[in-house]
């Protein structure tokens, strides 16, 4: 009897720690996340990836009991089942244990990556240019500190703090760049920010990511209201934005 | 079938009652919005009216004896019946056939994004088609468990004979079909193509279908408030002596959390959709920022239900699951009473969580944390669902039917939904992650792993209960396999998908995605084909399978010790309930007492059916 309990702890021990390490080669081993092109896409994969990191021995540990379960458990039964297991109907202290563990983890994950990931994803509110971005049923229309505008294109500095100052003429849209990830809405009616440093020179011929895609249903157009977004290097900007806002 | 008639016929002519009165007053056409408010609303009572209520309640106000309704057989399926049985069985097959319908729609979706560039569908199809699937299968995760097993065994597990308000009941059954006859008509208006969630300002200004959506969905709201309401008094006022708190069935307390939320929120959706339809038909501007409203009111108040929503689709699938596993691995309920906490935690914590779904939609920063904090600590109670689950099964004696196998494939699946849950709760996640398809994969996970995994458990283990047959095991669990193969295989693309760059709702996508995309679709394909195998499965059993006598779990609970489907008014007595219901293991020990009651005989164990033998073999 004790012989058989302690086979049903190893089975589950040695299946959790097949699945956890499973689980990390495949989550963190393989690369998952696309390429970071800002300073704002690390802070949101390092907290991806920490979560990430916590939650594949939870789900391993769960998946093991299962599978023990159905290894070591199950019986034959013949006709209808007339033996029963061992009537434990509850372990205090067990209990309390397992909601002491499972609080003190989402307490964890609250502080970080989520008070300190806030705070750092948010940093500062102050910015090195300011970007007004105005979407409508299925564009967005973009204009420069200096009087710059452009149409369904966006161009940024690199390693240049950006605030996006965003509205809508029309329906609720989301201003959402995969390759920066980070999002917000344009509500009518309202102004939303958003702070990005771009930190990479590079194109959408580079990563289809690098777009501005809506996020928000808004009809017809909604899987085609893109743009492609371009980091160009400090003087490169200020040269191409300037020549803009001379032409128009 | 008599009844059925003349409430469409009511139905038609209260439509037009409405509308041409609308139109005299007004002028205009009569396909304007406010004819089609005004037609419906006058179309809803007259379908009432015919259906049963003039025949009952209306007819008692002006002092005439109530004509109840005397067929029986098949018919009475067709019918005002007000037997929480038949209405519960009336449930249980209209949502699996809105369940197929639903899954007909996704199939569509999915084969339209087999390949990126124009398919089959149009984007404003495809926005039309994905709101329908969207809207269609929430109204079944909401409602197929609720509707059909908390009536036709909420009554039976505590004791009662019937719930405490049966006509009530009907009523709220007869409210579905025209939320399914106004949904299904809206392309008759040009469709609605705003998902399930209708944000306006685009559902203000969008095609005359989504008046149609509104009008609708209220009236299942309607429907769920008075679900919701019938349940709690039952579960208060209806419980057979000796039937404590203490000893409810695991199902009848998660049944009775879910009712309270759907009791006090959904109002505020019926709200959120009255004032679009305001909106839209009464030139009102409530979402109107031009104007001075605010699209963000809308958010606020229908995630205010829609968040509690989900506990309402998945507390009941709690139930049905710890039921399933406590008595097919015959131990009792590991922490019976943690669990019940949890069940009440879960439905008291729903409500302050809405939030957490504007992480990026513009509301005030401040309101980010607090959202988040009380979003991760959801998880606690959750984690005692999943505990106790576990350890119920954990040194069992575990009978690996079909309802068994299912219930422990909803541990991984809802596992599965839970953990991805904290990437979406966590701020700095849900802001690269939101509206993306990884928010589709997980609530994939969590609606139809967490709610149609336990409906199907629920349908496996209570099927020989309701029909008084048996289904085919060994295809039960080949169907429960390739379900849960397809599922993982559709839906963990999705995942890689959202964090690649791909956005929800969309008829066309960057073509780098594309051989995720295939790949999904094609294990869609696989996945919506076991649904055909489990439509098999059952009517093969319900038609010819071995039968299954009282209690072929040998189960403790109430129902199982009524006749396999149990008599009108369940018990011939008044049973007595003695003991807590999961005392598996401990000799002697009984839940209740049936002193007295001799129309329904315990069938001795040789006589049962087990699925095994029969005609089957």
């Amino acid at each position: 009897m004790e012989q058989q309990r302690r086979k049903d702890w190893i089975l589950f021990g040695s299946l959790w720690a097949v699945f956890s390490t499973v689980g990390f080669y495949l989550v963190l081993g393989i690369d998952l996340l696309p390429s970071q092109w800002a300073h704002e896409a690390e802070v949101v994969d390092d907290a991806y990836i920490l979560l990430m990191g916590l939650s594949i021995p939870i789900f391993a540990g769960i998946a093991a009991v299962l599978l023990t379960s159905l290894i070591r458990f199950r019986v034959k039964v013949d006709g209808i089942p007339t033996e029963d297991g061992p009537p434990v109907q509850t372990n205090r202290n067990f209990v309390r244990l397992w909601v002491a563990a499972t609080l003190s983890l989402a307490l964890m994950i609250t502080v970080n990556p989520g008070f300190i990931g806030i705070a750092e994803l948010r940093g500062e509110p102050s910015a090195d240019i300011v970007v007004e971005v105005q979407s409508q049923r299925w564009s967005w229309k973009v204009n420069y500190e200096n009087g710059a505008e452009t149409f369904n294109q966006l161009y940024l500095p690199a390693n240049k703090r950006v605030r996006f100052d965003i509205t809508s003429l029309d329906l609720v849209h989301s201003f959402w760049i995969p390759a920066f990830r980070v999002k917000i809405d344009a509500v009518p009616g309202r102004v939303t920010h958003l702070y990005v440093t771009p930190d990479r020179v590079g194109s959408f011929e580079d990563d289809f990511n690098l777009r501005v895609q809506c996020a928000e249903i808004c009809g017809l157009g909604h899987a085609q209201m893109a743009m492609p977004v371009s980091v160009l290097a400090p003087t490169d900007f200020d040269a191409w934005v300037s020549d803009l806002a001379e032409g128009a | 079938m008599r009844q059925l008639l003349r409430a469409v016929i009511f139905g038609i002519l209260g439509y037009l009652v409405g509308a041409l009165l609308t139109w005299l007053v007004r002028g205009g056409s009569l396909s304007d919005e406010v004819c089609v408010v005004f037609g419906y609303v006058v179309g809803l009572i007259g379908w009432l009216f015919g259906i049963g209520m003039g025949d009952t309640w209306i007819r008692e106000w002006f002092g005439l004896p109530a004509r109840e309704s005397e067929v029986s057989g098949w018919k009475r399926y067709l019918g005002f019946s007000t037997d929480h049985k038949v209405i519960g069985v009336q449930y249980l097959a209209t949502f699996i056939v809105v369940m197929l319908l639903g899954g007909i729609a996704a199939l569509i979706l999915r084969f339209e994004l087999a390949q990126a560039g124009e398919g089959i569908l149009n984007a404003d199809r495809y926005n039309q088609v994905m709101s329908m699937h969207g809207i269609l299968m929430v109204a079944v995760a909401v409602a197929a468990i609720l509707g059909s097993f908390g009536n036709y065994l909420v009554p039976i597990m505590i004791g009662a004979d019937d719930m405490a308000f049966p006509r009530l009941n009907a009523v709220t059954f007869w409210l579905i079909p025209p939320v399914a006859i106004g949904l299904l008509a809206a392309p008759t208006l040009g469709s609605f193509d705003s998902g399930w969630t209708a944000y306006p300002p685009l559902s203000v200004v969008n095609n005359g279908g989504q008046i149609l959506f509104v009008l609708a969905v209220t009236t299942f709201g309607l429907s769920s408030i008075l679900g919701g309401l019938n349940v709690i008094t039952t579960v208060v006022t209806m419980r057979a002596p000796g039937m404590t708190w203490g000893r409810l069935p695991i199902f009848v307390w998660a049944a009775f959390a879910a009712s309270m939320i759907s009791l006090l929120t959904t109002q505020f959706f019926a709200a959120s959709l009255v004032l679009i339809a305001m909106d839209r038909v009464a030139g009102t501007v409530f979402f109107n920022g031009a104007a001075g409203g605010d699209p963000l009111l809308y958010q606020h108040l229908f995630w205010f239900y829609s968040h509690p929503a989900v506990y309402v689709m998945v507390l009941p699938g709690f139930g049905v699951v710890l039921e399933t596993i406590t008595h097919m691995s015959r131990k009792p309920l590991f922490a019976y009473k943690a669990v019940v906490v949890s069940l009440l935690t879960i439905a008291g914590l729903s409500v302050i969580v809405w939030a957490h779904h504007m992480f990026t939609s513009g509301m005030a920063e401040y309101l980010h944390g607090p959202f988040m904090f009380a979003t991760e600590m959801i998880s606690v109670p959750t984690g005692v669902i999943f505990l106790s689950a576990v350890a119920t099964l954990w040194r069992g004696k575990l009978w690996m039917k079909t309802p068994l196998f299912f219930a422990m494939t909803w541990v991984f699946q809802f596992l599965m939904g839970g953990v991805t849950g904290i990437f979406l709760a966590d701020v700095v996640t849900d802001v690269s992650l939101h509206d993306s398809y990884f928010v589709v994969a997980h609530f994939h996970y969590t609606i139809m792993g967490g709610m149609i995994f336990a409906f199907l458990t629920g349908i496996f283990f209570w099927f020989p209960k309701i029909t008084g047959r048996m289904i085919n095991d060994r295809l039960g669990i080949i169907f429960a396999l390739w379900l849960t193969i397809g599922f993982q295989l559709t839906f963990l693309p999705q995942f890689w998908l959202g964090t690649n760059g791909m956005n929800r709702r969309i008829a066309d996508y960057p073509e780098q995605l594309e051989g995720a995309n295939l790949f999904s679709t094609v294990a869609a394909f696989c996945l919506g084909a076991s649904f055909l195998l489990l439509v098999y499965i059952l009517l093969t059993g319900a038609r010819r399978g071995p039968k299954a006598g009282n209690n072929p779990w040998n189960a403790s609970t109430l129902e199982w010790h009524v006749s396999s489907p149990p008599p009108e008014h369940n018990f011939s007595g008044q049973p007595t309930v003695v003991g807590h219901p999961y005392r598996y293991g401990t000799a002697g020990s009984r839940h209740a007492e049936f002193a007295g009651m001799t129309a329904v005989e315990q069938i001795p164990p040789e006589q049962t059916g087990t699925g095994e033998g029969g005609d089957y073999e």
